[in-house]
């Protein structure tokens, strides 16, 4: 695939008090496709994708040293706003959490009403466009102003995804997103990230392998902190390199 | 401790070991037949059946395990290999029904001149012995064995095409030999090319990489 670099990771370290939980991460994440990060629980695959958006640093006595450049330019910089890049760089989380508080409209026009870019029909636009870019417009058109918390599991993520869309990102981080998802719903959402890789980066951290690989063009295999592996997703599962990548996707550890 | 998967894949390398030495039986039943004279189409017929049967059995295994437990990697090669591998075996007792068809139907090659029949000895031999290599490195995925069948798979191409140019200037041979000699070379020349896919099927479940031994 000839897509160009979107982020870079050079020498990534990361650490949460004394523990390190990221050594020397070196991976190159291509524009509009999909990259999974798999490996096992506590492997670092949260944390690599919370360093992307300098998340990680939110935690307390949470640490990374190393570059990751977006476009380029280091996001650790001291110039760069780290509020910017939140904007630039979305997540969506585990567990679905739409404002609680919140109508279905209001969640998606949340970030935009917070930057106070648009108001009124440009408003309404976007909390259009972004529901229709998340599947999700045909089934909540009627019901707007009810809560999003009104909303099934699987429509709640894809509500998350549409608010996640409507400040107009470049990269969408996701961490493992169907996990609270029945079959139904995740086959929606997998869909969906495929959609989106045409217009967005997409990173997916994933516990089932069996999403990586339907979901993913690449695939990075994270062990104990360290980059085992990456590759095209289809030689990753059919043929991996290295003995540690086979033994964890065929499941004899794990 | 053992994967769910392992069952399986346990399974479907016995019954490729039972239908390699039963492919080669039959292999060899129907040469020594045509070098004989002496019809066993019959048995060879049951022999092929029983192949066929086997190899489906073996299809239907692998899609029940792609199904269930969603192989990668290693588990993956194997799982498509044993399928193409079963598929090779059955095509191998398929060409030895036609050779024994052919026996049956025109002559052996015991009616026919010695120089016809060297030949014949001779491709037999060459092809035997791949179809052994390619049984013998499938039980332990010798690569380095099966990348041996390379040579021999280009010395019947060879013979074949040599044993049709003799033919070509020859004049006054029985029609029946020379149809039953061509047939009978051809099907040999398959078999061998069968055997050489098997081979690479080895190599690309040990390896990952697909190379041509042809």
């Amino acid at each position: 695939m000839g897509n160009s670099e979107k982020i870079k990771t050079e020498k990534l370290n990361a650490w949460f008090g004394q523990k390190q939980a990221l050594r020397d991460i070196n991976l190159s994440i291509r524009a509009n496709v999909v990259t999974a990060i798999i490996g096992p629980s506590g492997c670092g695959k949260s944390t690599l994708i919370r360093t992307l958006n300098r998340m990680h640093e939110l935690v307390p006595g949470a640490k990374v040293s190393g570059r990751v450049l977006l476009d380029g330019k280091n996001i650790y910089d001291d110039d760069v706003d780290p509020v910017q890049i939140r904007r630039r760089v979305g997540m969506v989380f585990q567990k679905p959490n739409p404002f609680p508080t919140m109508s279905i409209y209001d969640n998606v026009a949340a970030g935009l009403k917070l930057m106070d870019a648009k108001k009124g029909p440009a408003l309404d636009e976007v909390v259009k466009k972004c529901l229709q870019q998340a599947s999700l417009w045909d089934e909540v058109k009627d019901d707007l102003k009810k809560p999003g918390t009104s909303l099934s599991g699987g429509q709640q993520q894809r509500l998350c995804i549409a608010r996640a869309l409507a400040v107009n990102p470049e990269v969408i981080l996701m961490d493992e997103p169907c996990s609270a998802l029945d079959p139904i719903a995740t086959a929606k959402i997998e869909s969906l990230i495929r959609d989106l890789s045409k217009e967005y980066t997409v990173v997916i951290v994933t516990h089932n392998m069996q999403q990586a690989s339907r979901v993913s063009d690449y695939t990075a295999f994270l062990y104990l902190g360290e980059l085992i592996e990456y590759g095209l997703t289809k030689d990753i599962f059919e043929n991996p390199k290295n003995a540690l990548t086979e033994k964890y996707i065929t499941g004899e550890f794990g | 401790m053992s994967r769910l998967i392992d069952a399986g894949l346990e399974e479907q390398s016995a019954l490729l070991c039972k239908m390699a030495e039963l492919t080669y039986e039959t292999v060899d039943l129907a040469i020594q037949s045509y070098l004989s004279g002496e019809s066993a189409h019959r048995q060879v017929q049951e022999m092929s059946e029983l192949l066929m049967a086997m190899a489906e059995e073996i299809e239907d295994k692998t899609f029940e395990l792609i199904s269930r437990f969603q192989p990668v990697a290693s588990d993956l090669r194997t799982i498509k290999s044993y399928m193409k591998i079963a598929y090779d075996f059955s095509r191998y007792s398929r060409y030895a029904l036609d050779i024994s068809y052919v026996t049956d139907k025109l002559c052996g090659i015991t009616e026919c001149e010695t120089w016809m029949r060297s030949f014949i000895q001779e491709v037999s031999e060459k092809v035997m012995k791949m179809v052994r290599i390619s049984i013998d490195s499938l039980r332990k995925y010798d690569v380095a064995l099966a990348k041996t069948v390379s040579t021999l798979e280009q010395e019947v191409d060879k013979i074949f095409i040599d044993y049709l140019n003799r033919l070509i200037e020859k004049v006054n041979v029985d029609p029946k030999c020379v149809i039953s000699s061509v047939l009978v070379m051809r099907y040999l020349e398959r078999i061998a090319d069968h055997a050489t896919y098997v081979c690479e099927a080895i190599v690309y479940i040990a390896t990952g990489e697909k190379i041509l031994l042809r």
